[in-house]
Formats: structure tokens, sequence, C-alpha cells
């Protein structure tokens, strides 16, 4: 309420955000302005309208335990304090059929000729509180809940225990309207779980029960509360001294999770068959109401969210952060930032707090007036696009926009400068300030200048990979000398070319090395690392190179060990390379580049020093595939969907744990002739 | 071996792990929802797929099979498996340690009689005549003798050699 009263805040209720446009700084935001049939200037919330609406409907405020009219109000408070005609369950404007509300209006607030209403809006910081969804439960069916009228979530039992609920906060079970003396809480329904709802912890039932089972031993000290539980996690200050009020009140807690709620159809009662696991006991329990503790899920309308604004998810489907320790608060996209339970599920303190924060760093944005941004961003030369578009498809932060027969356009001021583009760019007509492709070809260049045999060309991200070198440095650890690193902003500015040149200069080895993918800096651009990585051992092994010379690994700033590790584990693979192989790889990657007939002969002049080898295994059936971890070998079979968000992949043996992984596709056999049957 | 002391027997674990083809069972987090729902667990005290899983977890795996052992109680009647918000599937573990304990300690004469039946009657309970009673006083129809015919060939010791090609093996 003080929101809606503030000068410098409009509200923009019953509105949706329809499009976005522009960058941090400049957002262009087309907000629709949904018609509510009601003048909200002119209405003073008597709710004379509601008495005479015939049209009733359950109340979605009060979890459907009571109804509401066609015309309403969300709730006592809502703001603006006013009312809103719901044209889904509206009786309509002909008098013949209703239009009593506009009768009974002395203001003549009613409007039945209102229209949606396009708004557009020039922000410079965007803060996504879009809040998240509960867990619906009725697909437990051993909790019976839907079928079981005395069981209910705990959005539900909020609303019976409110004074402001259907009941007026006479705590009573739905069944027969009667006061539950045995109350029952189960925890971690649709969290933590494999089978249904989410495999998170929702962070927030824990202490919603405790709270709960505080207010009933509060209002109604005659109950019998029990908790069933597998774990308490009452993480937070002060939060354990409340669970063990709520213990000395005489709440009983039961570690186990009820295998099954059995209702008796007479009484409507429910029994809870249970393993108190501390005493290694089956108990049964008899209650007259069974609360489940139920868990958050992101929002069902969140990808919307997440592609009006170019976001991106964490694997929990919550909104990914820029940086899960350092940046908490900011969204990938600049200017974009999180409060609440958008980000990951949280109570209402930690919610004030981030919104607190999201608040404070959209400020600073806007104090500022401009904003300062790396030099580290990518241009384009027009003269060498032929405008394909690949470059915007694998900008994860959609800074380059393109149109179809249009050249792209980059729009600076939103380039994080991840140098993926200029990669991807087979044109070259994308150059990454501060790290073109002539500074990193000049670097290959003067690495393998002499004794290029003694070296090994690494590729390293400035965030992860780099620092984990620097990290190892700084811990003393040991690792041969012959490592160069080359430094590039994200390993997905590093270009097949890139590679292929340091094989043509007599590179033995070659590591590309990124961030982890959670922590990837540049939202997801090390997923075109993998591609890149995949698509070059193809190559090699096409050509006769073992593909084990080139090494993908993901080293993060902490990992200085991982670093050393990989280095020592690099070096005997370096020292296994021999000269004879080098020399014909540079003389097929020669012949490769050549053209037609003259290409033809020059590679029908070599022989390969090693045969290659054919990956006979039977072909995976869908849904997995075969891998195999070019740093020691191993293959397997694993669950692989080509169409889902990519995962990291590692070497399953303990001892290696590479990241060199690489998606075998099994030779095509010749189909055997079938007899006739 | 001193009783304070928890010892791990890792090898035994991972011979069982590959005798299911999957480390399920380290994923479970002891919350007990398979015994709220076990039918032997509630008849019999000493029953108790949780703590079965957790001796799994710890390689107990030499007290839990033998004759004489608990895993005999299990019914197989899959409400683990079910239940489980882990999918550790107890009962999968459960069945692996009755193949080992086959293996490792012989034959029970019990099984080995409840085997057979499967191969002569093609069912695992025995149909008695008070079962006839009870079925005809229900109005179902009797049980008549099941052809096995099919269940002979499942049951070969030696795999024809069509089985195996068609295998690809």
């Amino acid at each position: 309420m003080d929101a809606g009263r503030h000068p410098n805040i409009e509200l923009m209720t019953y509105s949706e955000v329809e499009s976005v446009s522009g960058y941090v700084g400049n957002f262009n935001v087309t907000v629709r302005k949904k018609a509510r049939y009601v003048d909200q200037d002119l209405c003073n919330a008597c709710g004379d309208c509601e008495k005479v609406c015939p049209s009733t409907t359950p109340d979605e405020y009060q979890q459907g335990f009571s109804s509401r009219k066609a015309i309403y109000m969300e709730f006592a408070q809502a703001v603006p304090s006013a009312y809103l005609v719901d044209m889904e369950t509206c009786l309509g404007t002909n008098p013949i059929a209703c239009g009593k509300c506009i009768d009974a209006c002395d203001k003549d607030a009613i409007d039945f000729d209102m229209q949606d209403e396009l708004v557009d809006v020039q922000v410079g910081a965007i803060i996504v509180a879009t809040g998240m969804d509960v867990y619906d439960p009725t697909e437990i069916i051993e909790y019976g809940y839907g079928r079981y009228q005395n069981v209910i979530t705990s959005m539900e039992f909020e609303r019976l225990i409110c004074a402001g609920g259907p009941t007026e906060g006479h705590f009573i079970r739905p069944g027969d309207q009667t006061r539950p003396k045995r109350i029952g809480f189960i925890q971690c329904v649709g969290s933590r779980s494999k089978r249904y709802g989410s495999e998170y912890c929702s962070n927030i039932c824990c202490m919603n029960t405790i709270k709960d089972t505080l207010l009933l031993r509060d209002h109604y000290p005659d109950t019998e509360n029990y908790v069933f539980y597998m774990d308490i996690r009452a993480f937070g200050k002060s939060f354990e001294d409340m669970y063990i009020r709520s213990r000395e009140e005489g709440v009983r807690y039961i570690r186990g999770i009820p295998g099954e709620i059995i209702e008796d159809p007479k009484t409507g009662n429910l029994r809870i068959v249970v393993e108190n696991t501390m005493t290694r006991r089956v108990e049964e329990y008899d209650l007259d109401m069974v609360v489940l503790s139920v868990g958050v899920k992101p929002r069902d309308d969140s990808p919307n969210i997440r592609k009006l604004l170019t976001l991106s998810k964490t694997s929990d489907g919550f909104m990914m952060e820029a940086h899960p320790k350092l940046k908490p608060v900011d969204a990938p996209t600049k200017g974009v930032y999180f409060a609440g339970c958008v980000e990951s599920p949280k109570d209402i303190k930690d919610s004030v707090t981030q919104a607190s924060a999201a608040a404070a760093r959209a400020q600073i944005l806007l104090n500022a007036g401009k904003v300062q941004i790396e030099a580290v961003t990518s241009r384009l030369d027009q003269a060498l696009c032929p405008k394909c578009g690949v470059c915007a498809k694998v900008c994860p932060y959609n800074a380059i926009k393109w149109e179809k027969g249009q050249f792209p356009e980059i729009v600076e001021a939103a380039c994080a400068g991840c140098g993926a583009c200029s990669a991807e760019c087979n044109f070259g007509a994308i150059t990454m300030r501060h790290f073109t492709d002539q500074q990193i070809i000049a670097q290959v260049d003067a690495i393998l200048e002499d004794h290029p045999m003694d070296k090994l060309v690494t590729f390293a991200c400035n965030w992860c990979s780099y620092a984990g070198g620097d990290f190892a440095g700084i811990s003393r650890l040991q690792y041969p000398v012959h490592a160069r690193l080359i430094r590039t902003m994200c390993s997905a500015r590093v270009s097949e070319d890139f590679v292929e040149h340091a094989f043509l200069q007599g590179a033995p080895m070659v590591l590309v090395s990124g961030c982890h993918f959670a922590d990837c800096h540049y939202i997801n651009a090390n997923r075109a690392t993998v591609k890149r990585v995949q698509r070059l051992w193809q190559k090699m092994e096409r050509l006769g190179i073992r593909p084990e010379r080139l090494q993908l690994e993901w080293i993060s700033a902490a990992e200085g060990q991982k670093f050393a590790k990989v280095m020592r584990h690099l070096d005997g693979l370096r020292k296994d390379v021999t000269k004879e192989e080098v020399a014909y790889t540079i003389e097929v990657l020669k012949a490769n580049k050549m053209k037609g007939e003259e290409k033809k002969a020059a590679m029908d002049r070599l022989t390969s020093p090693r045969p290659p080898a054919v990956f006979e295994e039977e072909e995976a059936p869908a849904g997995r595939a075969w891998f195999r971890c070019l740093s020691c070998g191993h293959t397997w079979k694993g669950a692989h969907n080509p169409n889902a968000e990519p995962v990291e992949w590692q070497c399953p043996l303990p001892e290696c744990r590479s990241n060199s992984i690489r998606l075998m596709k099994p030779a095509k056999k010749k189909v055997a002739e079938h007899a006739p049957a | 071996m001193n009783d304070s002391v928890i010892k791990i027997d890792f090898s035994r674990r991972k011979q069982l792990e590959e005798m299911l083809g999957a480390d399920h069972v380290s994923f479970c987090y002891q919350c007990g929802a398979c015994v709220g729902d076990c039918p032997s667990a509630r008849f019999h005290k000493g029953f108790n797929p949780r703590t079965i899983m957790m001796r799994a977890l710890m390689g107990d795996v030499d007290e839990l099979i033998g004759p004489d052992s608990i895993i005999w109680l299990c019914s197989n009647c899959y409400n683990c498996y079910q239940r489980c918000p882990q999918d550790v599937r107890p009962v999968e573990v459960i069945v692996a340690l009755k193949n080992l304990s086959a293996r490792e300690c012989g034959e029970d004469d019990e099984i080995v009689k409840i085997a057979q039946r499967v191969r002569e009657t093609g069912r695992s309970v025995p149909v008695t005549q008070a079962t006839q009673r009870m079925r005809k006083e229900l109005g179902l129809a009797p049980l008549e003798d099941l052809d096995v015919s099919e269940l002979e060939i499942i049951l070969r010791e030696d795999e024809p050699e069509s089985v195996k090609e068609d295998r690809g093996g």
C-alpha cells in the first residue's frame, strides 16, 4: 500500500509485459494494461455491485474454500482499492442477460466498453520479481490429496487459520466443518524427490510447518500436533530456537516419511502408517487432519519471462544469476536484476534482503546516468559479412539483432565480450576487440616458433581456467614447464581455426579449457565450445589425426589442483606424440586446405603413421549414446538427449574425471542380407 | 571388530552395484517411506527395508545373506519401489541380495521348491482345495492347469543358438 501511495512509484496492476526491447539504461517495455471494466479512479470499493452480481465462482485467493462474484476485489487489502470484472464468469451487459452491477453503481464507474491498453514505458533498469508457484500434490496418490477431504496443503492451512480467511480464523477441517484435534504435517511433499515435484530442497517448508505448529499450540492448546519429516532444516537466524520452542510446546516430531494415508470413509479420519526411524518401529497414527507441507516450483509462465528478457535458468528451473556467488542479484542481461523467489525458493527475510539489494544495484546504474562497459566488444565488418546470422544465434545475450537478408546489428552496450560470435563466424567478419584473430594467431606462432614438440598449447578462459592456473602457481603446485597459456575471455572465443593453426605449426597437443557449465561467466557460451571441439575431433579423425591430441577440460578458479593434475597428465600424452605424427598432421592439414584435383593428389601421397581407429559398437538405443573419454580411453554408454539442455560430461572413472568426452558415432555397418522368412 | 567403529566394505558394495547394474542404492537418504508401506515390516518387527538399504550401503552383505537372513521375508510387492522418493528401488536390491545368497550360501530348499513349482505348474503359490472352494463361493471360475510349454523354453539352461544371435552375441 505504501508503494501505491509513493509519488515516484507507478503501480501497473492487472497488467502484463508484452515485449521488451533495447538494452541496459534504454529499455523500451510494452505493457498490456488489461481492461478491468471498472474505472479505478471512480470506484470507491463500496461493494454495492458485488451484492447484486448473480454469478459466483470459487475464490482463488481463499484456495477455493469460499466463493467470489464475477465483479470482485482479489482480497481486502488489494491495491488499487477498486473492483474489476472477470469476463470469464460475467453474464454480460445485455440488459436482458444481466447488467445489474451497472444499475447498482452510484458512481457510474462500471464501463463495459473498456479495452485493453498498450502502454510503452522507457526504463533504465528492470527488476524481475515474478515469484513462484506452489506444488500441486494431487499426483501423489498415496497421500490422497483431492480424494480425501481432510488432507490439505500448507497453503490451504494458511487460509483456514487466517482471520481474513473463509472461516474468519476458526480452524475447522473441510470434511465436516468440525475442529480437528489431531493434526499431522508431512514434510518434503514435492521436494527432494526424484519421483514427484522437484529434486531440490524448497527451503521454506520446514520453518513454515514449525510456525504452523506454534500457531496451533497458541490457538488450540488442546490439539495434538505431529510432524513427519526426514530432515528439519532450521538453518536461519533464530530458526533453531523456534524449532526447539515448538518441541517444548509439545509438538511431536517423528523422523520418517509416511508410506500411505488411509481414510476411514465413515468418519473422514486419517490413518498414517510410518516407520519412526529413530526407534525403528512401524507406528500408526490416527489423525483428524493431515497438512501436506508442499514445496515450491518455478512459475509455469517463467519461460515467457526468460524469453522477454533473454534470461536463462539453472537446472532447477529458477532464473540463473550473472554469477552464483559474486553477482547473486544481477541477471546475466545487463540492467536486469532479481528479487525474491524468481531466482530461488526463499523466505520473506531473504526476499526482502534480495529486493533491497536489487533496488540498490538498479540505483547505482540509474544515478550514474551512463554505463561503463569493458572495451572488449565485438565489431562487424560489413564488407566480409554474408548476412548468414550464425553470430546472432550463438550470442548468449541476444546482443546481435539479425533479420533474414539484413546485416546483423551488434548492440555494444549489451555485448559482454565472450567472443562466441567471432569464433562462430566462418568469414572473419566479426572482430573481437583486444582478442582479435591476428592477436591470438600471433601468440600461437610465438609459442611454436622453436621446439614446438616441447610445447603444450593451452587456451584458457579469463575467469576460471586462467585463474585456476594462477591459483596453481600461488599454491606452489608443481606441474611440467611445457604449458603455454593463451588467454581468451571465454573458451567460446576459441575458433576451430586457432586449434588447426596450432597443429599446422607443429603443436603436439592442444588444450581448450573453460569454466564448468554451471559457472560459465557468459550465461552458456561454453556450450558452443563443446560443439566446436566435437566438430574438431570429428574432423581430426577423418583426416587421420588422433583426436586425443586435442583435449577439453573445465577448470574453475579454485581448482589449482585440477589444473596441475591436467597439466601433468597432458604432458604424458604430449610425450606420446611422435615426430612423424606431427609431420603428417601438418601435411594433411595443408592438403585439406587445397581444392579439387590438387587436393586429391596431395591426399593420395599421404599415409598416416597410425591406422585410424574404427568405432565398432552397436548403435545405442534412443535416449542413450556412446561416449569416449579421450584422456583415458574409457568408453561407455550413457544417457543422452540431443534436444535437452546440455549437461557437463565427465569421465565416470574416479581416477580420470576428465572432461574430454567425445560423443561417439558408431560406424555405419553394412546391413546384413535378410533371408526370406 | 570393535562395534563402535563402522567399517564400510567397498568391495562388497561394488559387487552388489555390479549385480544391480547401477548405484541407485547410494542415493538412499533413509527417510523411511519404504517401511511405512511395507506389508512384511508390519507383520514382522525384524524386517525393515530402510535398514537393509543402510547395511547394503555399508557393504555389510555377509550379514544380509544366507538361509536365515531377513531378506527372505520380502514379499516382492514393489510398494517400496513405488514410494521411494529417491528411486533407490529397495526391492531390486533385495532381489540382488537373494541371488547373491543363492550363489554364495547355497540354495535354500524352500526356495528351490518354489522354483520347481513355478517350472512345473507355472504358479508360485500352489492351488489347493481350499482355494478352489473359496473361488467357488465368490462366484469365480476354478483355476485350470496352465500350459507350461513356453515356460520350459524360457527356463532352458542352454540358450538356443537362434536366441543368442537375436541378442547379438
